[in-house]
């Protein structure tokens, strides 16, 4: 091997593709498309509904409109029902603690019922048309026994809108019936409260809150992006060999540099493309996972923060990739250089899919419990080790042992991999015309 | 004078087809050498050989005096038959790599790329991809990227086949320099009128084997005895029969016709005035072409 064959080759594959569009679509396309599901909802849901104003129609007798009344007075309307019997849906995290979170907030207006109720009801309606109000709610005489309230509002798909007055409304029901009833709300508010589950992960340091929610989707999106990175960059090392074979330049270039130098400059100036995407990526995470700022722009539980990013993480991120890279682009380098056209290669280039896709599979089960056995053993296979020890990475630094493990037991793999794949290499790149069979594939990995 | 070249029983086999088998040459410093030989003679095989594409099964290959090594491959210009560009490449990019992969700095390939371009008018050019040029230019830029470095020994294969008449012109133009400069360009073509104009050497080779290798014009010489030109009225072809003949080529004023190395001229013209109108009879010096069809012919 040649150094300097190798840096050229590397220089001109790395140069070449970052100049390109394509490049910086594909680096940009995640960040924007992370942000967007991120930010954006919640951007844009707190800037909604900000208040509605809504009559109120009681004909229990104002029962349940006094509760309505008093309940908005004794808190204020953006904080969670925690006083009240917490009903399964009120939870944090679940859909009426966000929508609350996001200040959906209603200004009631206590109207009597009027003798004449179909009038009233026009009259209602008119006004919803007109704008005057927001939505109306008729609370009849039998609400306390049907359980059944009416809502009226020009669009009724505002669906968080409802469940908070839906919440609104259950609760000032329930404390007039417990009220009938001889009981105290307040006291069995107190007395019925539901737990807060405060998740934290043990890391060296000390504990640090953190939601168990977002520890897993943290595991996930750097799964993704790593699973993405590979599976693009690997075909991108076919893509390019299979160009070199078609434009004919090959030839040109082996006579000069050693083919496998050519290949091994071609896998590290992607792997360098690869990584650059990674930094560009790593650092949109490390932005978005800095406490307070996303903070500032989307509302978190309290007490809960994304977890960081860490160096070690980064570094462990980027040695897993270029493995994960030299595993299966070495693989897509012999499938390039064997085959003549995209179709022929694609047909073979299949088979390496079961890699990535077997992590795929168990990787549910892995976020689940990264300590357990199967976590373990399939991490340390090399094929699986890219994607898996980085989950792992991700969800629970591993004990050191097990990385270097890994590691060495990968770079081993790919040495045989390279190895392979140069032999096949070396041959097929030459070869033009006939789709060889496997069998002839094999031949020239034993007498290339 | 040490050989540019030097092959000695260079042998390939794929299985049990042999694709060459056994060739030996030696190409001298300052000749345009041409490896002759019909389509699936073994001349690409030969020339990945010399080039290390493709390890031979046995033979040595000497280049400059000793068994060639890697670094002597960036001394030599290769223009492989199957040849190409990276299309999305710039032009000034692609001649940059091609310089940089034969190991010239940047600062030498910058003044060789410019001043290649402009010998070759493309200057304009080189900040355009490759893509946008014209087959034509496309074929000149690939020349220049084979000479770029300046190489001591050109090996070119098939050099001219898809070249446009003014390309030729151009590179045979080169050739012809770079031969008075004492290098050596060995060259291989199945097209005999353009190795006759250009080169000074030839090795032909068919079926694997080289049955003729040596200077053209002691070639020539050797066998102008045995050849004449027989401008006569009959059936020409009929002629091969008559005792002394070793074989006849017929074309459009005649027939060219070979003796034996043993024949008499003046015998073999009295049998012919008996059989046809002979009208002209004179020795003749045999062109490329026939030289070598009666080689193929003496090899079968």
């Amino acid at each position: 091997m040649r150094l300097d064959s190798i840096r050229v080759v590397a220089k001109r594959e790395y140069m070449q593709r970052i100049k390109g569009r394509a490049f910086w679509i594909g680096t940009l396309v995640l960040p924007l498309f992370l942000s967007a599901v991120t930010i954006l909802p919640s951007l844009f849901l707190s800037r909604s509904e900000a208040r509605q104003k809504v009559v109120v129609v009681d004909s229990t007798g104002g029962a349940v409109a006094a509760e309505l009344a008093a309940e908005k007075q004794t808190k204020p309307a953006d904080e969670p029902a925690a006083a009240n019997p917490a009903p399964a849906e009120a939870r944090p995290g679940g859909k009426l603690a966000e929508a609350r979170a996001r200040n959906v907030r209603f200004d009631f207006l206590f109207e009597p019922p009027q003798p004449d109720a179909a009038a009233q009801r026009r009259e209602l309606d008119r006004r919803v048309s007109s704008e005057q109000i927001g939505a109306w709610v008729w609370i009849d005489g039998q609400a306390l026994a049907s359980n059944k309230v009416e809502y009226h509002a020009r669009s009724v798909s505002n669906f968080l809108t409802q469940e908070v007055l839906k919440e609104d409304l259950s609760s000032a029901i329930r404390r007039v019936r417990l009220r009938q009833a001889g009981l105290d709300p307040e006291k069995i508010g107190a007395l019925t409260r539901g737990v807060d589950l405060s998740t934290l992960r043990v890391a060296k340091g000390g504990s640090r809150a953190e939601g168990g929610l977002a520890g897993a989707a943290f595991g996930y999106i750097v799964f993704m992006m790593l699973y993405l990175a590979i599976s693009i960059w690997g075909q991108q090392m076919m893509t390019g060999v299979l160009d070199e074979k078609s434009s004919r330049i090959i030839e040109v270039v082996v006579s000069s540099i050693r083919p496998t130098d050519l290949m091994m400059g071609k896998l590290v100036g992607i792997c360098l493309l690869g990584l650059t995407q990674m930094a560009i990526w790593c650092a949109t995470l490390v932005i978005l996972s800095t406490p307070g700022f996303l903070a500032a722009l989307v509302a978190l539980p309290e007490g809960v923060t994304l977890p960081a990013v860490t160096i070690p993480m980064i570094l462990n991120f980027g040695i897993l990739f270029a493995l994960g890279f030299f595993v299966f682009a070495s693989f897509y380098a012999a499938v390039g250089a064997a085959f003549n056209n995209l179709q022929e290669a694609q047909q073979v280039a299949g088979f390496i899919l079961f890699f990535l896709i077997v992590p795929l599979i168990i990787m549910f089960r892995i976020i689940n419990d990264p300590d357990s056995t199967l976590a373990v053993v399939t991490s340390l296979i090399p094929p699986f080790t890219p994607l898996l020890m980085t989950l792992r990475i991700a969800l629970q630094m591993p004990p050191l042992w097990q990385i270097l493990l890994a590691y060495a037991l990968t770079v081993g793999f790919i040495v045989l991999m390279v190895w392979i794949a140069a032999r096949i290499y070396r041959v097929g790149i030459l070869m033009y015309g006939k789709k060889p069979t496997l069998q002839e594939i094999w031949k020239w990995v034993r007498y290339a | 004078m040490t050989p540019s070249l030097e092959l000695t029983d260079v042998r390939k086999s794929y299985g049990d087809f042999q694709a060459v088998a056994g060739v030996s040459m030696a190409v001298p410093p300052g000749s345009i050498f041409g490896l002759l030989g019909p389509n699936g003679a073994g001349k690409t095989t030969t020339i990945r050989m010399i080039m290390d594409i493709i390890a031979p099964d046995a033979g040595e290959v000497r280049v400059f005096g000793h068994p060639r090594t890697t670094a002597d491959l960036r001394k030599i210009g290769y223009l492989p038959e199957e040849r190409g560009l990276y299309r999305k490449m710039t032009v000034q990019d692609q001649l940059m790599f091609l310089a940089e992969i034969r190991g010239l700095s940047r600062r030498d390939a910058q003044a060789a790329i410019a001043r290649w371009l402009a010998r070759v008018e493309l200057s304009d050019w080189a900040k355009n991809k490759v893509e946008e040029l014209s087959k034509g230019m496309q074929q000149k830029i690939q020349i220049v990227g084979t000479l770029l470095h300046e190489p001591e020994l050109l090996i070119l294969d098939e050099p001219f086949s898809g070249l446009d008449p003014l390309n030729q012109e151009i590179f045979k133009d080169l050739l012809t320099e770079y031969r008075q400069q004492g290098r050596s360009i060995l060259f291989s073509t199945h097209g005999m009128e353009l190795a006759e104009k250009l080169c000074d050497h030839i090795c032909l080779i068919s079926h694997g084997r080289a049955i003729l290798t040596g200077e053209l014009k002691a070639i020539k010489r050797q066998l102008s005895g045995n050849s004449y030109r027989l401008v006569a009225d009959g059936d020409l072809a009929a002629l091969s029969g008559v005792t002394g003949i070793d074989h006849v080529i017929p074309d459009a004023g005649g027939a060219k016709l070979f003796l034996r190395a043993d024949a008499d001229g003046a015998q073999v013209l009295r049998d012919l005035v008996g059989r046809v109108a002979v009208r002209e009879f004179r020795s003749e010096e045999p062109e490329l072409e026939e030289i070598f069809m009666k080689a193929v012919r003496d090899a079968a």
